[in-house]
């Protein structure tokens, strides 16, 4: 079945979306010749960043919403998902990849999606577009980088 | 909760069998780290988990699992896990949790080892 190459998807800031957002970020990879497995593994990426907006982006009963959009560019050669948000300013390129052996060790559970993020995808970029807006980019090449 | 399922069983010699089905992610690992306390404050803290249902699991999932065999190993018990799913495994090997947690095939290779576990 042939696709669109170019989608995109708007959320609020609630957890019960994320269910949503692999649908469509697996709908999307799949339209491009990755293995099943990075098909997965990109839609844990977008899982992970989508997450991690609603969970450290907005206060407690603060309404926001959250925009995914998927592409893939060249002739296929890279999957491209950029996500933007109205939450406040994070920028993830401040946050060192924690030393995972030694999070697990210290029982703490929280700030691995970022470090799977990292691990999943060749690129992952920010910035804060035009002072108003969070924009996360991750791409990934069907032949790595 | 839609998406996310839980089994319990009492297995011989005090171990808890505990199944989980569907997507574990931040919107329904709440359920996964309530039921792990309810077994640690019935005094249980060998756990085998038979994870062959689950389709999904983030980060917000493993961290329950993280968080769990710290508590269960403090109390001279262990989680053994069972059955993974291609998808879930790979993310336990994408955060080093594979070095940690054990992985059987069987619930019968599960209590072996847990049987080595002081009782």
């Amino acid at each position: 079945m042939r696709g669109s190459l170019k989608d995109r998807l708007t959320v609020s800031n609630d957890t019960r979306h994320l269910l949503a957002v692999r649908d469509f970020t697996g709908r999307m990879a799949r339209q491009g010749p990755l293995p099943p497995e990075e098909v997965h593994k990109i839609t844990l990426a977008v899982d992970e960043a989508v997450t991690n907006i609603i969970e450290h982006g907005f206060n407690q009963g603060e309404k926001g919403s959250i925009e995914i959009e998927a592409e893939w560019e060249g002739e296929k050669e890279k999957f491209r998902v950029t996500i933007r948000d109205s939450a406040r300013v994070f920028n993830p390129d401040s946050i060192p990849s924690p030393d995972v052996q030694e999070h697990v060790k210290a029982g703490r559970k929280k700030g691995l999606g970022l470090f799977l993020m990292r691990q999943i995808m060749d690129e992952v970029k920010y910035r804060y577009k035009d002072g108003q807006q969070n924009e996360l980019t991750m791409v990934k090449y069907v032949k790595g980088k | 909760m839609a998406g996310f399922r839980i089994q319990k069983e009492k297995l011989t010699g005090g171990v808890v069998l505990v199944g989980v089905k569907g997507f574990l992610d931040a919107h329904t690992f709440e359920q996964l780290e309530k039921e792990f306390a309810d077994i640690f404050d019935a005094g249980s803290f060998r756990l085998i988990v038979d994870l062959a249902g689950l389709d999904y699991i983030s980060s917000a999932g493993a961290g329950v699992f993280i968080e769990a065999i710290g508590t269960a190993q403090e109390n001279e018990g262990n989680i053994v896990l069972m059955r993974p799913g291609p998808n879930v495994k790979e993310v336990f090997d994408l955060l080093g949790l594979s070095q940690i947690f054990t992985f059987k095939d069987t619930r019968e290779e599960a209590l072996q080892s847990l049987a080595r576990v002081g009782a």
